[in-house]
């Protein structure tokens, strides 16, 4: 099983099994245009304790086969059920959970992308607006004025 | 420039803010997304394409001068920046750019979270108001008005009407009226717009919104009866990208908005024409040959129907899967006969009920050309004999899963047990009005493994014993019946139906309309749902149907009798098996109705 280094973007090597790290649609691609590579491969997008978190993932679902096309987007009933073992992988801060986000979506890998997302999901769940700023300690730029007005535009959406 | 991109803590997102991969982009919603993000430097500029939009202005216009408002923005953009040269970095979900946003945004579920999500900030309500806007879903008429005016007003926050790209007013069908429609010809990229049973609605505001909907796919206008050619006529110059179309019950439609909608449409797969009964084949001839994707179409009463179109249907779709002719009542063997010898193997489902003309000779035909039929419906084609049942269905072997033989009055008990030998996966079966059959049937039925749903309406020589042999199987398994129909079998008792109810835990449905031990005893049909509201006095007197949580009241109560006869404590009530098909309940109800008034 060959094995392929990536540079962090704080300049540290990882080793990692090539099959794992083809989880990223990026890598793989990468590899398939360069062939052998010898070097590391640079992500300077990543830092190395995101990389590491990412390559956990990846190597816990090197197995999984491909997704099937999700051509279902048209469903209300969207599933934000996530497998067990993806849940605890994603009990992190803030601070990693978006980082990984945006780390999955940089190196293409979907899987991990659409479990990031459910989980932020999850936490807006049954949420008011004051509730969710209060999560991602998000600020107010809205005027009252504005607030009322949005509120009252949108006040037909229920369950 | 670098104030261009305060709000975001990285500055390559804020470039990606008006690139937003969002599957459905609007330019209009694009013009907001890059007014939150600039900060213009001289009020004038970058504002000129914004002039047919209006921007985040909030209450009187004369109050809040738009330049003034820029300016507060623009103080709010400086106070972020501030915010983070003192050195305290942006909150983490600041860095997400708005397409990752979205892609959170659309895994929320729920309309009211979406609205939440709105509420947050202005970046927020950017990314989550196409979502929320995509499909609007209303329970009640009010909260329609309350959408309906935020689409009208013109200093709204978005052009909402721009967002909305499926839109199903069946849940507020008998309050819809031309009217409350109108406002949604401001609508111009709908997709999908559902009508179902809204039947005030006539031509005058339907043919305004398809006129300025190109981009509609499917349209369900079933049971508008009002409407006519005129508005089909406007769908068959406009609405070309049209794939699905519902008119079922548009009795006013005819040949000369659907043959051109056929010349027009060339993409249409789903049709359903059902009692469209002034529609020729002309109608159908040209769809057969100007639509090659079709792949469901259903004529359930479309009685001028004749052989030549069904001919022309078989020839020019060979990839049909679904064809429905119910009461084409003209069909004749020939429209069968006629066909090449070839095979079409995608066809699952075909319904023939009450072709009465066809023979044992189409039905050979059809299993012939249509090996892999799944649903197969020959109700009331009262010419089939056992032969077409042994020699021809029986053929179509383990990919036949659904049977409906109702009102088939030759068929004995022969051509049962020889179908249940060669057919083991069917599910739901109909024999209704087959009144030959007897108890020795219904022992061949109770070997399909598979069978949830079995109809013997007015098989009257069936007895208790048919039920024993029907919950008591062989090999200990449970029993999978979930709807079983037993009208009429006027031999059966309580002992017997107690038997069944009590072996069948997964039982959802039980009709014993005209069963005289149930229908007189008011302490049974107490638990019986309401008989349908076009039935008479008599119908409603000998009524007696159990579903749902129906079938377990009745269980209890009749554990709890019998219990008190044999002098032991009563149990409490079993667990019973929750009815989540209620919508099939419903769909079942006409075709209960129609089997229970003759």
């Amino acid at each position: 099983m060959s094995e392929i280094k990536l540079l962090s973007s704080d300049q540290c090597t990882i080793v990692v099994l090539k099959e794992v790290a083809e989880r990223s649609i990026l890598i793989k691609n990468m590899l398939e245009d360069v062939g052998e590579v010898t070097e590391a491969i640079p992500i300077p997008n990543v830092n190395e304790s995101v990389l590491k978190k990412v390559i956990e993932w990846c190597e816990h679902h090197k197995g999984d086969p491909p997704a099937a096309a999700d051509d279902d987007s048209d469903s209300r009933k969207k599933s934000t059920d996530i497998d067990e073992w993806d849940q605890k992988f994603m009990q992190v801060d803030q601070e990693m959970l978006f980082e990984i986000i945006l780390a999955a979506n940089y190196l293409d890998i979907k899987p991990l992308l659409d479990v990031g997302c459910k989980t932020v999901a999850n936490m807006i769940k049954g949420k008011s607006p004051e509730e969710i700023r209060k999560t991602f300690n998000i600020q107010n730029d809205f005027t009252p004025e504005e607030e009322e007005q949005i509120r009252r535009e949108n006040e037909w959406a229920e369950e | 420039m670098a104030r261009q991109n305060s709000f975001h803590s990285d500055p390559a997102s804020a470039s990606t803010s008006s690139t937003s991969s969002s599957p459905e982009h609007f330019s209009c919603h694009d013009d907001l997304l890059s007014d939150f993000t600039i900060i213009p430097d001289d009020s004038t500029s970058s504002l000129a394409g914004l002039t047919d939009f209006r921007n985040m202005t909030v209450g009187s216009p004369t109050q809040k001068p738009s330049a003034s408002r820029k300016l507060s923005f623009y103080q709010q953009q400086q106070q972020q920046q501030q915010h983070v040269l003192r050195n305290h970095p942006l909150p983490p979900v600041y860095r997400l750019p708005p397409e990752l946003l979205i892609a959170i945004f659309s895994k929320v579920s729920s309309l009211v979270d979406l609205r939440a999500c709105m509420l947050v900030s202005r970046n927020w309500a950017n990314c989550s108001v196409e979502l929320l806007w995509h499909r609007p879903s209303f329970a009640e008429f009010i909260k329609y008005k309350a959408m309906v005016s935020a689409i009208q007003n013109e200093t709204a926050c978005y052009r909402y009407a721009q967002l909305i790209k499926r839109l199903n007013l069946t849940f507020i069908a008998g309050e819809v009226n031309d009217g409350s429609m109108k406002p949604l010809v401001l609508c111009t990229k709908l997709e999908r717009l559902t009508l179902t049973n809204c039947t005030n609605l006539t031509d005058s505001p339907l043919m305004e919104i398809f006129a300025s909907n190109p981009r509609i796919q499917a349209l369900d206008l079933s049971q508008l009866g009002g409407i006519t050619d005129i508005s089909l006529n406007v769908v068959a110059e406009r609405c070309h990208r049209l794939q699905g179309l519902n008119i079922a019950g548009c009795k006013r439609v005819t040949d000369a908005s659907l043959v051109p909608l056929s010349r027009n449409c060339k993409f249409l797969r789903r049709l359903k024409l059902n009692d469209c009964n002034v529609i020729t084949n002309a109608t159908v001839i040209s769809l057969a040959t100007n639509c090659p994707q079709i792949l469901e179409i259903d004529l359930h009463k479309c009685h001028n129907i004749t052989d030549e179109a069904i001919i022309q249907l078989f020839t020019q779709l060979r990839q049909l899967r679904e064809l429905r002719l119910a009461y084409c009542d003209l069909l004749t063997d020939d429209a069968f006969l006629q066909l090449p010898s070839r095979h079409y193997e995608c066809l699952r489902i075909l319904d023939l009920t009450g072709c009465e003309l066809l023979t044992d000779d189409s039905v050979n035909k059809i299993v012939n050309v249509a090996p892999r039929l799944r649903n197969l419906v020959l109700a009331k084609c009262r010419n089939i004999t056992d032969r077409a049942v042994i020699n021809s269905i029986s053929r179509l072997g383990k990919n036949l899963h659904y049977l409906h033989l109702g009102h088939c009055q030759h068929l004995t008990d022969r051509a049962v047990q020889h179908l249940v030998r060669y057919c083991t996966r069917i599910r739901y079966i109909d024999l209704a009005c087959c009144t030959h059959l007897t108890d020795q049937s219904v022992c061949h039925l109770a070997t399909l493994q598979k069978l949830r749903r079995i109809g013997l309406v007015k098989c009257q020589n069936i007895t208790d014993f048919s039920i024993q042999t029907l919950v008591r199987r062989s090999n200990d398994t449970l029993c999978p019946l979930e709807r079983v129909h037993l009208s009429y079998c006027t031999n059966l008792t309580v002992e017997g139906i107690h038997d069944l109810i009590n072996n069948c835990q997964r039982l959802t449905h039980l009709s014993l309309t005209g069963v005289d031990v149930f229908f007189r005893r008011k302490d049974f049909t107490q638990f019986c749902r309401p008989p349908p509201d076009e039935f008479n006095e008599h119908q409603r007197e000998v009524f007696c149907v159990f579903s749902g949580s129906g079938v377990s009241k009745l269980r209890g109560y009749l554990n709890a009798e019998k219990a008190a006869a044999e002098g032991l404590p009563t149990l409490g009530e079993q667990p019973y098996y929750v009815d989540d098909d209620d919508t099939q309940d419903m769909e079942e109800y006409g075709e209960i109705a129609l089997d229970e008034v003759d």
